[in-house]
């Protein structure tokens, strides 16, 4: 009930309603009830809020209310221009923006799409183990350098014993071995497996003589 | 209001400009990427670029060059002429890898010179870019993006994105005069950037430079034979899942060089990745899921009851993880 109360008044209020007999209830009903009267005079008061009308003497404290309300509402970032040159000037400069549209539009939705994926992904980056970011190789040759190598750890290095650290230590350096050597013979194995790609190849040349462009892997 | 709809109407005409814009672009990129392999293998180029990863930059030279109709091509059936290309690492020991035609030498401190027979260099830079791109077509799409400035000069950004999330995407800045690569990136899926090529250093010339020159009269290591090893081995077991397009290359057993464990081994290979999975006996009886990442590269291992599983790639954590799991043993690893 009251919804409709408050909007009839705010309608009064505002001047919006032709007196007619439903406005007239409106009244009556004000009159009689405390609340809707109140209601009809901070509508009021909210009114000359607005249009800046209220007098420098007002005892209600409502100033620090409306502050408050203020900063509450989000900034708006679109400024009003009435200089009719200004918005010709603006509007020109877009058309001539959205002219190479097609190449603007792929780059601007890729680039989009890269700034979300980037997100996501550091999102998703609590990992039991993260990946370490030095290894470093020597590709190459396929052989690799002794490597700097970064490795996070899960365990709670402060409560663990010296002898329990040596030992997550001495078992980095094999993993970081093990790793290295991984890396190494997989870079060999691949300079290793072309052979078996240009023997493939040269059965061809020796059929039906083709170019080297027209080679396939296996 | 006003300004909501024209936004919209700009949204939905952009939209279809560049729905009718990708079946373009992927005509586009594929002459750009066969433009890529035939300057490749065509052009007297001298280029410098470095490996960025792991915030580090590991320089490079890198020299290519066509002799054609000389004496010394006699014997070499070549119609094109002689290839030649070296590809050297500037810093730390000296590693060079030197080409003439199908023999390729690798020159490393770690060993006695050698020659393998091979019509590329497997460098930084993936082989498959100087051959046929039709092999990547199962399992990346090209998209020719826009055009950009790199080293000084305009150049087109192709983009090879993977049709499934198993695998990277390949972003390479190519060169409009000459179509040679300027820059590559390996890119994951989410967007974000693992390691690059930068070049830094690019001269296109008609007549091929003075380093080249020396190749050609110099005495290459004999090849070593390796033919043999290449035969597929019958191992203890297998590999049930791969991404779609990774076939088999060579499966063997070997020891690795660096810590002389005797391991069983596969390669695989879908045109533009490598993935190596290994297996052995190990002392540990179970050991959790440790990786590294060097760059883009994915070393992965586990033990599960003295068997250690290792997958070693240019692949996402995800697919490593789903390719260890996935292998099976026909019978006992620990005592055959």
């Amino acid at each position: 009930m009251s919804e409709s109360k408050f909007e009839a008044i705010s309608s009064l209020v505002d001047n919006y309603h032709a007196p007619d007999q439903k406005s007239e209830q409106i009244i009556d009903e004000m009159l009689k009830d405390e609340h809707l009267s109140s209601t009809w005079q901070s509508y009021h008061l909210i009114g000359d809020v607005i249009r800046d009308e209220i007098p420098n003497t007002l005892q209600l404290d409502l100033s620090a209310q409306i502050a408050s309300a203020i900063a509450e509402e989000p900034t708006v970032l679109a400024p009003v221009t009435t200089n009719d040159n200004l918005d010709n000037s603006l509007k020109a400069k877009v058309i001539q923006l959205f002219k190479p549209v097609g190449q603007l539009a792929i780059a601007a939705s890729a680039a989009g799409l890269m700034i979300i994926g980037v997100q996501q992904n550091t999102a998703d980056t609590n990992e039991i183990i993260t990946p370490s970011q030095i290894v470093q190789t020597k590709p190459l040759g396929g052989f690799a350098n002794p490597v700097s190598f970064n490795y996070q750890q899960n365990t709670n290095y402060q409560q663990s014993t010296k002898s329990q650290q040596q030992a997550v230590i001495t078992q980095r350096i094999e993993q970081q071995r093990r790793f290295q050597a991984l890396l190494s013979d997989h870079q060999q194995q691949i300079k290793l497996s072309a052979v078996q790609k240009i023997n493939a190849k040269q059965a061809n040349d020796d059929r039906v003589n083709k170019k080297p462009e027209l080679e396939k892997v296996n | 209001m006003k300004f909501f709809l024209s936004f919209i109407i700009v949204c939905v005409a952009s939209l279809l400009v560049s729905l009718s814009a990708v079946a373009a672009d992927t005509e586009q990129a594929k002459l750009s990427l066969e433009r890529l392999s035939q300057s490749l293998r065509q052009l007297n180029f001298n280029t410098s670029f470095v490996v960025v990863k792991n915030n580090q930059a590991e320089p490079y030279h890198w020299l290519h060059g066509i002799v054609k109709n000389q004496s010394i091509a006699n014997n070499m059936k070549n119609e094109d002429g002689i290839e030649l290309e070296v590809l050297a690492s500037l810093n730390g020991p000296r590693r060079d890898i030197l080409r003439v035609n199908n023999m390729v030498s690798y020159i490393d401190p770690e060993y006695a010179p050698y020659s393998i027979r091979s019509g590329q260099i497997n460098g930084p830079i993936p082989t498959v870019l100087g051959r046929s791109i039709d092999i990547l077509e199962g399992s990346y799409r090209f998209v020719s993006v826009g055009k950009n400035r790199v080293l000084g000069r305009a150049a087109q950004l192709i983009r090879i994105v993977p049709k499934d999330s198993h695998r990277f995407g390949y972003w390479l800045w190519l060169d409009l005069q000459s179509g040679l690569l300027l820059k590559l990136a390996v890119i994951t899926h989410q967007g974000k950037l693992l390691e690059q090529i930068q070049f830094t250093h690019l001269e296109i010339t008609d007549t091929i430079s003075e380093n080249l020159k020396q190749l050609q009269t110099t005495e290459l290591p004999k090849p070593i034979d390796i033919t043999a090893k290449q035969k597929t081995t019958d191992l203890a077991w297998q590999v049930n899942w791969l991404p779609n397009g990774f076939e088999p290359i060579k499966s063997n057993r070997h020891r690795i060089n660096a810590n002389k464990q005797a391991v069983e081994f596969m390669l695989f290979n879908d045109g533009l990745v490598d993935i190596s999975v290994y297996v052995n006996p190990s002392k540990a009886k179970q050991r959790a899921v440790e990786f590294a990442n060097d760059g883009a590269t994915l070393v992965l291992n586990q033990v599960i009851n003295n068997v250690e599983v290792s997958v070693v790639g240019k692949i996402p954590l995800e697919t490593a993880k789903k390719i260890v799991s996935s292998v099976s043993f026909n019978r006992n690893v620990v005592n055959p």
